[in-house]
């Protein structure tokens, strides 16, 4: 009797989410093999990390508020796949959008509600504009974005580092910028409503790309480009588009996050939730909705981390066991290609 | 006699009658019922392989004998790769058994395969690049030397090129050679492993007629040494030229075994498709065929493009296409074909000139705007231009018509409308789709081609240009391809066919241009035409060519 491994030409999504469900659980074996090995008792832990979690009304708004931006940021990762560009750079446009929403809650007097409204269309912008050098470069020059939009990410970091502690510092805490008076009003806790329409705007950009023409061209041009313009379809036009929107979605996180949850601006404000983004999407596997679920997942697991370092966890613990889950997930996707077969003697 | 003056005879280490089948074939064409006693070299036996959905192969029996070349003839699809995968050990049959010289074998991979002495030369060859020749021959092998120098490993290449009788320079980087040479390259390193079973997988799709000249030679020799050649292919002619015997699969089941002496081409592409094929003249029309029309759909004057690499690659092309008509466009490939294409179906800019199409210029216009013009366009590149690969079935029926009604709505995209549409396509196409939700690479390239095809003829009220629209197809796509292509002009559109096959061209168009280096060297009518005329344009000689008034 002898076993092979056989490589089927696609893999069916029930086996493809199966292999995910087994990385997820291979990378929590492994993370607790570890912490028994560091003197940690691993379900006390798990015990821990569950019921100040997902069985706590405080830790679930917790967990809210970090799911707010990583989905958003996701989503905006995953919207720059559909055209077949890389936005490495969420992170940036976090960043910009944050700032810019910021600056207009700070220097331009106004009602609380315009003044919400005026900083959501000004983070928008903001993202739109942090990514438009690499959107421009990778449309007309074949520039890969990948670079332009990474490296623009540490300039808008230090840039918000700079006015948060220089010309824009609060006399109090000299680290960050004096409150912004317009906050997002909140429905359950610490929960605001950049909750639900965080969740309505990737509903509706996932409806947008499968039931409309525009959806579908972007679709085309993302898989195949010179069968796209084949087609008839102005692919550098929609190129564009979508990577603005791409860095738009990330500047509206950073938006959020100040107007919703931190109400400053700091060094610091993301939170890496530009690059955990990148991991929500890679999860998602190019699905809009599945951001959803894949940014709650993360959202989870930094939430976990956070509680693991109360418990005396470093960090960088914290990191690897994220990155285990993201290696493993990896594998277990190209593993779901193969069936294992057994040979009739 | 130099076959009999050859001292050493293979005697096979399994087999105590292999001696004497040899000698007896030295004389005869070697036929399983005019040996008996002598063990096949390769006798494969109710040979089954599964996978999911699709039967591979079933009970496929065939014999191949010492000093035989035996052709294994089919389909795209048909199982001859599959069949040559579980001789050489990358499948395990899911029934059915291998027997080498008599004695049955197993083998769980290709190493055991090589080490039975089956070797195989894919038609991707298998070659690094970067290396020597002598490096290439004596990679992953156990007779290299352990402490070793090039010139040692040069010197022993060729004394195996000499013992083989095969040409190749030691010392020349592959990535230097041409694809001839590089193929002997492969044959070399095949039979360096001691091969007594020679299995070639279209080799001549990548040769000139003289290299492939050359290889047969090659193989013959071979052959007479005792050993045996499997040759795969679904070229008629060339199957006939070179083989003892013939085994035709279809549908994963051997059909027959035929002597090839005893074959004709169209018997064999009978067996192969399984029923008749026509491929002869298809000028003549339908009974109720829309006449030719009196004015041209297509005109073109002056019309000139630059190529990829910024250069002119057309010239002050002039010709005009009426409806109803097919304009067949001759000439050695490379010579402004791909950007004839291309600009006449507004993917690629012109650079100067006019196109005009149903009195309507189509100066400054896309390539959405030319199909919404009514042309259709069959990409020379299927799998590059014309389908997005890792996208569904549906998604690539609807590219043509995605935008408008029913499919599209307003700006909405109808996922019922869409998938109707491709059902229908499908249908249309005779591809039977489990699911068209699957990406569409994982259809056969003659399904791909059928797709692609009626996707076009949809749009194509009244033009289609179709590029190579059978390359890399067998002959029974291949009918089918030229069949809708007909069935096209009469309905009443202007088909510019291009194409490599001049048998092809001749069988369809009802006016032949030819492009050389960018220009049209002529147009000629398709009535008593002289071959040899072409040839001689194709090279680039131009002939009564004044252009057409524009």
């Amino acid at each position: 009797m002898a076993y092979r491994i056989q490589r089927l030409p696609s893999s069916t999504p029930l086996i493809a989410f199966a292999a995910r469900v087994i990385a997820v659980v291979l990378a929590l074996l492994v993370t607790a093999l570890i912490l028994v090995i560091t003197g940690h008792n691993p379900f006390e832990l798990a015990g821990e990390v569950l019921s100040s979690s997902l069985f706590d009304s405080f830790g679930l708004q917790d967990l809210g508020v970090i799911f707010m931006p990583l989905m958003l940021t996701g989503l905006s990762v995953a919207i720059g796949q559909q055209i077949g560009a890389w936005n490495i750079g969420a992170e940036g446009q976090f960043y910009a959008g944050a700032f810019a929403a910021t600056a207009i809650g700070l220097f331009i007097p106004a009602p609380d509600w315009l003044s919400l409204i005026l900083m959501g269309v000004g983070g928008f912008a903001a993202g739109a504009i942090w990514i438009l050098v690499p959107t421009l470069a990778k449309a007309y020059a074949d520039v890969s974005e990948l670079i332009s939009t990474l490296l623009l990410n540490f300039v808008a970091a230090l840039l918000v580092y700079y006015v948060a502690t220089g010309p824009w510092h609060d006399r109090m805490t000299n680290s960050a910028t004096p409150k912004v008076a317009a906050e997002i009003p909140e429905f359950w806790g610490a929960i605001h409503w950049g909750f639900p329409i965080a969740i309505l705007i990737a509903i509706v950009l996932a409806l947008v790309l499968s039931n409309t023409k525009w959806g579908y061209e972007v679709r085309l041009s993302g898989s195949n480009p010179s069968a796209a313009k084949y087609a008839g379809i102005p692919v550098r036009r929609h190129l564009i588009m979508v990577m603005l929107l791409s860095g738009a979605i990330a500047g509206f996180a950073g938006m959020l996050e100040v107007a919703g949850t931190v109400h400053r601006l700091q060094g610091g404000i993301s939170n890496n939730y530009g690059y955990i983004g990148i991991m929500v999407a890679v999860l998602a596997r190019g699905s809009l909705i599945g951001v959803i679920f894949t940014g709650a997942f993360m959202a989870f697991i930094q939430n976990s981390g956070i509680i693991l370092q109360t418990q005396g966890l470093t960090t960088s613990a914290v990191l690897a066991m994220t990155g285990l889950i993201l290696f493993l997930t990896a594998i277990g996707e190209e593993l779901s290609y193969y069936r294992i077969t057994r040979d009739k003697v | 006699m130099r076959r009999a003056a050859r001292p050493f005879l293979v005697v096979s280490a399994n087999s105590n009658d292999s001696l004497i089948g040899s000698s007896r074939m030295q004389d005869e064409i070697p036929a399983a019922a005019s040996s008996p006693g002598t063990p096949p070299r390769v006798y494969l036996k109710g040979i089954a392989k599964y996978f999911p959905g699709v039967i591979a192969n079933e009970n496929v029996d065939i014999e191949v004998l010492p000093g035989e070349i035996h052709a294994l003839l089919g389909e795209n699809g048909a199982g001859k790769s599959t069949l040559m995968n579980i001789l050489t050990g990358i499948y395990q049959p899911d029934a059915g058994e291998i027997i080498i010289d008599g004695y049955a074998r197993q083998f769980a991979s290709p190493v055991q395969a090589i080490a039975a002495g089956i070797g195989m030369v894919h038609q991707h060859f298998k070659l690094v690049q970067a290396f020597t020749v002598a490096e290439n021959i004596h990679l992953g092998w156990d007779q290299t030397p352990k402490r070793t120098s090039a010139a040692v490993l040069e010197a022993r290449t060729a004394e195996l090129a000499r013992a083989f009788n095969l040409q190749v320079k030691p010392g020349a980087r592959v990535s230097d050679l041409s694809t001839g040479e590089q193929q002997r390259v492969e044959i070399l390193r095949v039979l360096s492993r001691n091969a007594k079973i020679l299995i070639l997988d279209e080799p001549t799709a990548v040769l000139t007629p003289a290299e492939a000249r050359e290889l047969f030679r090659a193989l013959r020799d071979f052959v007479s040494r005792g050993n045996s050649v499997i040759f795969i292919s679904h070229k008629l002619d060339e199957v006939l030229e070179i083989s003892d015997r013939i085994s035709i699969l279809r549908q994963g089941r051997k059909i027959a075994t035929e002597k090839a002496a005893d074959c004709d081409p169209r018997m064999l592409a009978k067996l192969m498709v399984g029923r008749d094929i026509v491929l002869d003249d298809m000028r003549g029309r339908a009974a109720n065929a829309k006449p030719l029309s009196a004015e041209p759909v297509l005109k073109v004057a002056g019309l000139s493009a630059l190529g990829d690499n910024g250069l002119p690659a057309l010239h002050d092309i002039n010709f005009s296409l009426r409806a109803g008509e097919i304009l067949g466009i001759a000439g050695v490939a490379g010579n402004g074909q791909r950007e004839l294409s291309q600009v006449l179906t507004g993917v690629r800019p012109a650079l100067s000139g006019e196109i005009i199409i149903a009195g309507k210029t189509m100066a400054g216009l896309k390539a959405g705007e030319f199909a919404a013009a009514g042309i259709g366009h069959i990409p020379e590149d299927r799998l590059h231009s014309g389908l997005a690969p890792a996208m569904s079935i549906t998604t690539n029926a609807v590219m043509r018509e995605y935008g408008r009604p029913p499919v599209a709505k307003g700006g909405f995209f109808s996922r019922d409308a869409a998938g109707k549409l491709a059902r229908e396509i499908a249908s249309a196409a005779d591809v039977a789709i489990p699911d068209f939700a699957m990406p569409i690479r994982n259809l056969s390239g003659g399904n791909q081609q059928r797709l692609v095809a009626r996707r076009e003829m949809r749009i194509a009220d009244r033009i289609l240009v179709a590029a190579y629209p059978s390359r890399g197809l067998d002959v029974g796509a291949i009918n089918t391809m030229l069949r809708y292509i007909v069935e096209l002009r009469d309905a009443g559109a202007g088909v510019i066919l291009i194409s490599e096959e001049l048998e092809e061209l001749l069988n369809l168009s009802d006016r032949i241009a030819v492009l050389y280096e960018g220009r049209i060297m002529g147009i000629l009518d398709n009535d008593n035409l002289d071959i040899d005329e072409i040839g001689l344009m194709m090279g680039g000689r131009a002939h009564g060519y004044a252009g057409e008034a524009a």
